[in-house]
């Protein structure tokens, strides 16, 4: 599909890199789509059509986002098959994901194994830290593209083949707006904000807030010398999103990290129908 | 800006159909939770479409539901 491929943009390629081999895959390229972009006359008389008082009318009825969603509940039945916890992290850039991510892989460490998919659109260095805290990482650059789409994470995937009774972390890219829009399989999206980004974020980005399940407020070690306000943020939070739940912690000094390495245990145990404990 | 994508996904799909008739206009559903900006799409569409056999077909917008966004139907230009 199409989606942000960027086909007539420079800098469109969108590539996957396994930073334990260091393999290099080009998933989308330049003018060499494996998608079609237009066929010729004669698949008409598939369409359901009928004829209006101005010119003939085709019937579509189609989201735009169909070929996203087909590939996106593949992912997800295939997490469920193997009993595996995928979580979406999204968040603005800067939010702390990585960090939060290096020190979730370290105070996990020998209990639940994990792997990343780390998407940004340039350079591998948020996944050399990954691999670096110890976890298989998958770098994915998107190039032009503001967002992840469900064919990444499944070509992520089938290099990073990951266990059951493991959590997989999918880094979207930072950005609030468009990975809202889809939809990757995951178990649920988990959304990042730090302090200094101020407590009024739910507000100025529903959609994202909207579709997060879990909200995490980040660098609770800055917030003496911020304006943040922790309640104003979780009312702001139950506005947009009453269902959503809301943990703080510092990915930095790891204050909070026992309350969100509990979920995860909780959420892993109920894919994995095991007690969170790894399988191998 | 996933406008563009957005953009380039519904270009495809009338495309595909159209088979290089003229378009006079495309019909689209949109959700009020679809996190899609219609002016957007609609420049979007417009730069998209110029030059193309799709140039000049309009872009129309119904009210959808909740977060879709459906491609409906397309009309040719010409009177049948």
């Amino acid at each position: 599909m199409c989606e942000s491929c960027g086909c007539g943009d420079p800098d469109s390629t969108v590539t996957l890199t396994d930073l334990g081999s260091g393999a290099r895959t080009v998933l989308r390229a330049p003018h060499a789509h494996s998608h079609p972009h237009g066929q010729d006359i004669g698949q008409l008389d598939h369409a359901p059509h009928r004829h209006g008082p101005g010119g003939e009318v085709i019937r579509l009825d189609e989201p735009v986002l169909a070929a996203n969603a087909r590939i996106a509940a593949r992912n997800r039945g295939w997490f469920e098959g193997r009993g595996v916890l995928a979580l979406n992290l999204v968040s603005s850039p800067g939010s702390g994901k990585t960090t939060l991510l290096e020190r979730t892989i370290a105070s996990l460490a020998g209990e639940i194994e994990i792997c990343v998919i780390e998407g940004d659109q340039m350079t591998d260095r948020d996944g050399e830290r990954i691999r670096a805290a110890g976890a298989r990482t998958v770098q994915i650059n998107t190039g032009a593209g503001c967002h992840l789409e469900a064919d990444m994470v499944a070509s992520a995937v089938e290099t990073l083949d990951p266990a059951s009774g493991s959590i997989l972390m999918i880094e979207n890219v930072g950005n609030l707006v468009c990975p809202a829009m889809f939809d990757l399989g995951e178990r649920m999206k988990v959304a990042v904000i730090s302090t200094p980004e101020g407590d009024d974020k739910p507000l100025k980005y529903p959609h994202m807030f909207r579709a997060a399940g879990l909200v995490l407020i980040n660098k609770t070690d800055l917030a003496p010398y911020l304006d943040f306000d922790e309640g104003a943020c979780r009312r702001n939070l139950a506005e947009v999103n009453p269902a959503a739940e809301m943990l703080s912690l510092s990915a930095r000094t790891g204050a909070g990290m026992d309350a969100w390495l509990d979920r995860l245990r909780a959420m892993l145990a109920s894919v994995s129908g095991t007690s969170g404990s790894a399988r191998a | 800006m996933h406008e563009v994508g957005l953009a380039r996904s519904i270009f495809a799909m009338v495309a595909e159909r159209a088979g290089g008739r003229p378009v006079s206009c495309v019909r689209l559903s949109l959700g009020p939770l679809a996190c899609v900006e219609p002016s957007a799409l609609a420049f979007s569409w417009q730069v998209l479409t110029e030059g193309t056999a799709l140039d000049g077909a309009a872009l129309q917008f119904l009210d959808g539901e909740g977060d879709s966004l459906v491609v409906r139907e397309f009309e040719f230009a010409e009177t049948v």
